[in-house]
């Protein structure tokens, strides 16, 4: 736990000043008339303080055994998973609804779960099919038509 | 009708009562005024449950008011006991909904007459206690809450500058003027921050194993939960009444005033049936609560209400005082609806449990590319963009790292809801005093909120004190 605060108290330190700075760049006013900086920079501030008593503690408590943080065997499994999602919210617009979400559903299946091709291939249609329907055609999202767009639904 | 719908869409992940309202007002447009507004009112209403549902199931708040609920109600679900948490919330809400109801019919003019003499101060005072109570509820280190809430409104206040017009925090960034939006981010650090976490570390899904068979609550339950939830109902009302205060903080509220009550407060985190039925019966009167301003001052208190008064002006209806003596019917109409509607959701609900139970059967390496899913459309169709989406990821990892690092994400979200609302009051404030801080503290409820807040921040300390000299010894 010390180690993860000290990290934490670092970064939330660090961000506090910066801010801060921001804030005051952005004008901090008068106290009469308080400008757009004014409250962030006391927040930034306000923000440093705490993360120097989160550092403080860290420093000062014993030693308890130092604990990993990332306790979980699956770091890589999440890590491949983000990474997809990532993808999907960026190629959403340029593919459309369709295309990412077979591929998102296929990727996610097939090949961070490892089931069977044929069961991954199966499922994602059923699913994009499903979701498409729903979203679209019921509840009449807007949701992007990207390449095939021109195959007009 | 609405209120089925509304359950459905509340019960995804993001899809809150303010995307299921903007999703169907198109379908609105045929019915007349009226029918119309019921059908909103049963939307919001099921979408308010729709969220408890997800929250105790999956742990996964359908909307930002589901976030308490989330934090005793999953634990019950963990323990078996999902039934009377789900069963609980169902009464709790309805009990709570129709007190606020007939409370709104009654005291409907009386009221808003009394909140309009809140002021910049008081409001900022108010919004104060808010976010101390909720650090006070945190589990861990009070510190650590204070700084979260700290980072809230900073973030609240990326995106525009209302008094000034100048653009804060956005770096040129496009999808960020608006601001940084409580939905995707409610969507990121709750829905996909914990779903990278149980990725991570393979939680197994044991408890949809165990057969649901109690799902009513037990009497026991009943009698744990029926100060809870007349303390809740009460306490969302009035909340709800006050323009910027609303289910959100009447949940959070109802949480703290809930454990800081009971003769148990250890409870408080691990399956505390009192820490579901209170807040979910503050929520629910609230929604009703909020009804009023609308209803009577025209003045929306939340996203959600302002979305209903533009559904009425499109309508051609003009909500505010004029209403209850040119259109009465809407009025009066709106209210039994809301009964209706009320009874409606206890009924659909209560069997449907077993349908949302059996959800969760579904294994988890199919459930959570679902779940992703939701939670992508959903942070997409707020506003047919995907930054939104990418927005939502970013905070799905930083939820992810919070949870690692120790870090309570809840008070964030408060903050980060309330940002922007008490930096206006705030300044405000002090454009009304010319610059004199005393403003605070010379007003009297101003004051008492915030001496509230100080004892808040310094009880713990001491108590902590107390008990590091105890154990010295």
């Amino acid at each position: 736990m010390s180690r993860a605060d000290k990290i934490s108290g670092f970064f939330w330190l660090f961000l506090g000043v910066l801010v801060s700075i921001e804030a005051y760049r952005l004008g901090l006013g008068t106290v009469r008339r308080p400008g757009p900086g004014f409250l962030f920079f006391y927040i930034g501030i306000f923000v440093s303080i705490m993360a120097l008593i989160i550092l403080t503690r860290a420093w000062v408590a014993r030693k308890i055994e130092s604990e990993k943080i990332f306790r979980g065997q699956n770091v890589r499994k999440a890590i491949y998973v983000l990474i997809s999602i990532f993808l999907y919210a960026l190629l959403m617009e340029p593919l459309g609804f369709i295309p990412v979400t077979f591929l998102l559903f296929l990727f996610l299946l097939g090949f961070v779960e490892k089931k069977r091709w044929a069961v991954a291939l199966l499922t994602s249609v059923a699913v994009t099919v499903a979701a498409y329907l729903l979203f679209e055609t019921a509840l009449q999202s807007q949701l992007p038509k990207g390449i095939i767009g021109f195959l007009r639904f | 009708m609405g209120t089925l719908i509304g359950t459905l869409v509340g019960v995804l992940p993001g899809l809150g009562p303010a995307a299921a309202i903007a999703l169907l007002l198109p379908s609105t447009f045929h019915a007349t005024p009226v029918s119309a507004t019921i059908m909103l009112a049963g939307i919001y209403y099921g979408a308010m449950y729709g969220g408890s549902t997800t929250s105790i199931l999956v742990n996964i708040p359908g909307e930002a008011a589901s976030v308490v609920t989330c934090l005793d109600g999953h634990k019950m679900a963990l323990k078996g006991r999902a039934g009377p948490a789900l069963g609980i919330a169902a009464f709790g809400s309805f009990i709570a909904g129709t007190f606020g109801v007939i409370a709104l019919s009654l005291t409907g003019p009386i009221l808003s007459g009394v909140a309009l003499r809140f002021g910049p101060p008081e409001y900022f005072a108010m919004m104060i206690v808010g976010i101390t109570v909720l650090t006070y509820l945190s589990s861990g280190s009070m510190v650590k809450a204070l700084l979260i809430a700290a980072v809230g409104l900073i973030l609240g206040g990326v995106g525009m500058d209302a008094i000034s017009g100048k653009y804060r925090f956005t770096y040129g960034l496009q999808v960020l003027a608006d601001g940084v939006g409580l939905v995707p981010v409610v969507m990121g650090l709750f829905g996909i921050a914990e779903v990278l976490e149980n990725l991570e570390t393979e939680i197994r899904r044991d408890v949809l194993a165990t057969e649901f068979k109690n799902l009513l609550p037990t009497l026991k339950d009943w009698k744990d939960s029926a100060a809870p939830i007349g303390r809740g109902t009460f306490l969302g009302f009035f909340l709800g009444l006050i323009p910027g205060g609303g289910a959100i903080i009447a949940s959070f509220a109802s949480y703290a005033i809930e454990k800081k009550v009971s003769k148990h407060p250890e409870e408080f985190g691990h399956g505390a049936i009192q820490g579901v039925a209170g807040p979910e019966a503050a929520n629910n009167s609230a929604a009703s609560g909020n009804f009023i301003p609308l209803l009577t001052l025209g003045i929306p208190c939340n996203a959600v209400m302002a979305i209903l008064l533009g559904a009425l002006m499109i309508h051609g209806l003009q909500p505010g005082p004029l209403l209850m003596t040119k259109a009465p019917d809407l009025f009066w109409g709106t209210i039994v609806s809301m009964y209706i509607g009320n009874a409606m959701l206890l009924v659909l609900n209560l069997p449907l449990i077993g349908l949302w139970v059996r959800v969760l059967k579904v294994p988890y390496y199919l459930l959570y590319p679902l779940i992703l899913l939701f939670c992508l459309v959903g942070a997409y169709s707020i506003n047919n963009n995907a930054g939104d989406v990418l927005i939502m990821l970013v905070f799905g990892v930083v939820g992810y790292l919070m949870r690692k690092f120790q870090y309570d994400a809840a008070p964030l979200v408060l903050a980060l809801v309330l940002g922007p609302m008490l930096e206006e009051a705030f300044r405000q404030s002090l454009m009304l005093s010319k610059g004199d801080f005393s403003i605070f503290i010379s007003r009297p409820l101003s004051l008492a909120f915030l001496i509230t807040a100080a004892l808040l921040i310094i009880i713990p300390i001491v108590t902590q004190r107390k008990k590091l000299a105890t154990l010295e010894e």
